[in-house]
């Protein structure tokens, strides 16, 4: 059994192959943005989740126009292979990989084990910037059916359809809005909405090297749990970007076709008047 | 607001800085962190790791006559947690412990802070100082 959808995965040596290929532009995401300035790998553009992908005023990411400037900023065509790595197991890799998709960039990849595996495998890190030529980009209309909102996650109740809660345990118990001192992105109200199953992101991935577990190991996790290749499935996590690793597992690696991240996720959910919650 | 000399001298020269200048100071900062003193490493082993997205951050504290030191141990995987500890710890090390705990958790605004890292790192640099005014008393009473 392999991944569904391999073309969506790179290994680090497939990168060192390609750090001069002008077809190919490598991208840092990370959440902790300093990591790049301190080392990256050569030739590699760094997005920002705080920075450069949120919209500057409100609660939301680029637009379309906005999503262009920086694609062309950073010396992207509509032809370029761009393949996302980062720190804590990809997290903001992926982030940013959901959200090139929304805007219609399908030739994407990932580093599988990203920064973490990059290093233990002693590769190099440079400090130097690269600077590209400014591209002409144009961005497809926003593809909707891979993002939720909040009026998706009523319906889906209403629905009965599921939904995948990837936070830590105790965030989905309901014991926590944030840890203990860190009071984070917090909710006035804990817990997890109503018939969402715990699946932590975590358990997609390999805790010694970052790499995703093996298809048949991501199979039965997620299918143990009732969540089906068939199902119109939702993922969520505290500010979406957790769950858009989620979201890449289930539609790239496990091939599930109807997948929605939805980023409002739980610092929404948990302040949203009247919005039902279960503990 | 009567902050410890060395604080207010670093608040005073980060306010004065650029967005860029902020983030390449943050960056030398962290590239200073010093390593834990050998000392401290069996006691930090035996700490258990804040889990999830969080940075473990862990906070050690020593009687300096009347002034108090820190030592504080974050990976180097973190180095915007490092960044920001790194300025309590230059501030604060030497410091009293009325000195420490009369810090205002607002004490940062000046510097203008979220300009070049988002209010989830700023909130933890106030978690930080929190935790740094609490290991304080404990060390001292």
């Amino acid at each position: 059994m392999s991944y569904a959808h391999p073309e969506f995965l790179v290994d680090t040596e497939w990168v060192a192959n390609h750090l001069k290929d002008a077809n190919v532009r490598i991208i840092e995401s990370d959440e902790d943005s300093l990591l790049y300035a301190i080392g990256h790998i050569e030739g590699a553009v760094q997005v920002d989740w705080f920075s450069t992908l949120q919209h500057p005023l409100r609660r939301d990411f680029l637009t379309k126009e906005q999503f262009e400037e920086v694609a062309s900023t950073l010396g992207i065509t509509n032809d370029t292979t761009v393949v996302f790595y980062g720190d804590k197991s990809n997290w903001f890799a992926a982030y940013a990989l959901w959200l090139f998709q929304y805007y219609g960039h399908n030739n994407v990849k990932i580093m599988n084990g990203g920064r973490i595996k990059w290093e233990q495998e002693k590769r190099p890190l440079v400090k130097e910037v690269p600077s590209y030529a400014k591209t002409t980009y144009s961005a497809k209309e926003a593809d909707k059916s891979i993002r939720a909102f909040r009026d998706d996650i009523f319906k889906q109740l209403e629905e009965k359809k599921p939904l995948v809660d990837v936070r830590s345990p105790k965030e989905y118990s309901g014991e926590l809005t944030h840890m203990p001192n860190y009071p984070q992105e917090g909710a006035t109200r804990a817990g997890h909405i109503p018939t969402a199953v715990s699946i932590p992101w975590a358990q997609a991935v390999n805790e010694a090297d970052a790499t995703f577990k093996t298809p048949e190991e991501l199979r039965a996790l997620y299918e143990g749990k009732n969540i089906k290749a068939d199902g119109e499935i939702i993922a969520y996590c505290r500010i979406g970007e957790r769950s858009s690793l989620t979201w890449f597992v289930l539609k790239y690696l496990l091939g599930y076709e109807k997948v929605k991240n939805y980023d409002g996720s739980w610092t929404e959910w948990g302040n949203l008047v009247d919005a039902p919650i279960e503990k | 607001m009567t902050l410890p000399a060395k604080l207010q001298e670093i608040v005073d020269d980060i306010a004065s800085m650029s967005r860029e200048e902020k983030l390449e100071t943050l960056i030398a900062y962290a590239e200073s962190f010093p390593d834990l003193p050998e000392r401290f490493k069996e006691e930090r082993s035996k700490m258990e790791a804040v889990p999830e997205c969080m940075t473990p951050v862990f906070i050690m504290a020593e009687k300096d006559g009347n002034g108090i030191i820190f030592h504080l141990d974050i990976p180097p995987q973190s180095p915007t947690v490092r960044g920001l500890a790194s300025i309590l710890m230059n501030g604060l090390n030497g410091s009293s412990l009325e000195e420490i705990i009369s810090v205002p958790a607002d004490f940062y605004h000046p510097m203008n802070l979220q300009e070049a890292v988002s209010q989830q790192r700023i909130n933890g640099f106030i978690g930080v100082l929190a935790h740094m005014k609490q290991v304080a008393v404990r060390i001292s009473s």
